[in-house]
């Protein structure tokens, strides 16, 4: 117990991979290592799928590329309303880089959505894009207003959600990928051949698409409930 | 720590309640579905959310558990 204890432990904690010898070394931690290689992943495929695109006779990778920011544009704009066009490229790359990272696992490196941090500063930017959101669009006066929607009553309910969403957007994402993690690893310890690879298949591929589902969801509904005209 | 790991269970025991929850909301999305074929679209994404938020209940129960066992 206590050998395993010492283990998760050590898998909980943020590794500093290397350290920067700039300003005194700043230490860069493996989750950012892991986000530089999803991120360098999503540049070089984005690269290399969007070359070579044509207006008349459109190859198969093109169809499917269309096809695939067609259903992101219909999402937002049946979410969000009128205003989705300036959401969508954020929502796109959110879920691009949230369904990496979760699935990454798979590759044998541990999620960076398993690092509180990252975590914490996604759903602080969704946080910022509701609430900027709602002010955008509905100007000063009628950003506050949103607030004592559906009936004044409700105004401290809905400041509380300004800290309530994020905090719950953050967490979800960070427990769920760590709860898989740690699952993982206790199998590992227990049975390290086959069961694993079966299990992997739920904890690291399907769990991870769903929370990214939810994730990109539960921000497209936040913003549409903050922009959207009454009905 | 004998004492710290038994509230660790019992923190985890907001699994039940969401587990009830999310059970209830996807049975009646079912039934919904059953009665409204073409609103299966809306019930679904109605579905998500529910679970999302049902879900996070035993998620912050977890993170409690862990809070506890490797901080306290």
């Amino acid at each position: 117990m206590d050998a395993f204890k010492e283990m998760l432990l050590e898998e909980l904690g943020t590794p500093t991979a290397f350290t920067i010898p700039l300003l005194g070394g700043i230490d860069v931690s493996q989750s950012v290592v892991v986000s530089w290689i999803v991120m360098a992943v999503l540049i070089v495929a984005a690269l290399c799928l969007t070359r070579n695109l044509k207006v008349n006779n459109p190859g198969k990778v093109q169809m499917g590329l269309e096809s695939a920011v067609q259903f992101l544009n219909g999402f937002a704009e049946a979410n969000i309303g009128e205003h989705w066009r300036s959401f969508a490229p954020w929502l796109g790359t959110v879920a691009l880089y949230i369904g990496f990272a979760n699935i990454i696992g798979i590759f044998g490196f541990a999620p960076p959505t398993k690092d509180v941090s990252i975590t914490a500063a996604l759903a602080i930017m969704s946080m910022l894009l509701i609430y900027g959101a709602q002010f955008r669009y509905n100007g000063l006066l009628g950003g506050l207003k949103r607030f004592a929607e559906p009936m004044p009553l409700l105004v401290p309910i809905n400041l509380m959600e300004v800290a309530i969403r994020p905090l719950a957007l953050c967490m979800r994402l960070f427990g769920n990928v760590l709860g898989a993690f740690i699952i993982m690893e206790m199998l590992k310890f227990v049975v390290p051949v086959l069961v694993p690879a079966v299990f992997s298949i739920y904890f690291d591929l399907f769990d991870g698409l769903i929370q990214t589902v939810v994730f990109v969801f539960l921000t497209t509904q936040f913003v549409g409930e903050g922009i959207k005209a009454e009905e | 720590m004998s004492i710290a790991i038994i509230a660790a269970g019992l923190a985890v025991f907001t699994g039940i309640g969401a587990g009830i929850g999310i059970g209830v909301a996807t049975g009646k999305a079912s039934e919904a579905i059953a009665r409204q074929p073409e609103a299966s679209g809306k019930i679904n994404s109605a579905l998500l959310l529910g679970c999302a938020m049902a879900e996070g209940t035993a998620i912050f129960g977890f993170i409690t558990a862990l809070l506890i066992i490797f901080m306290g």
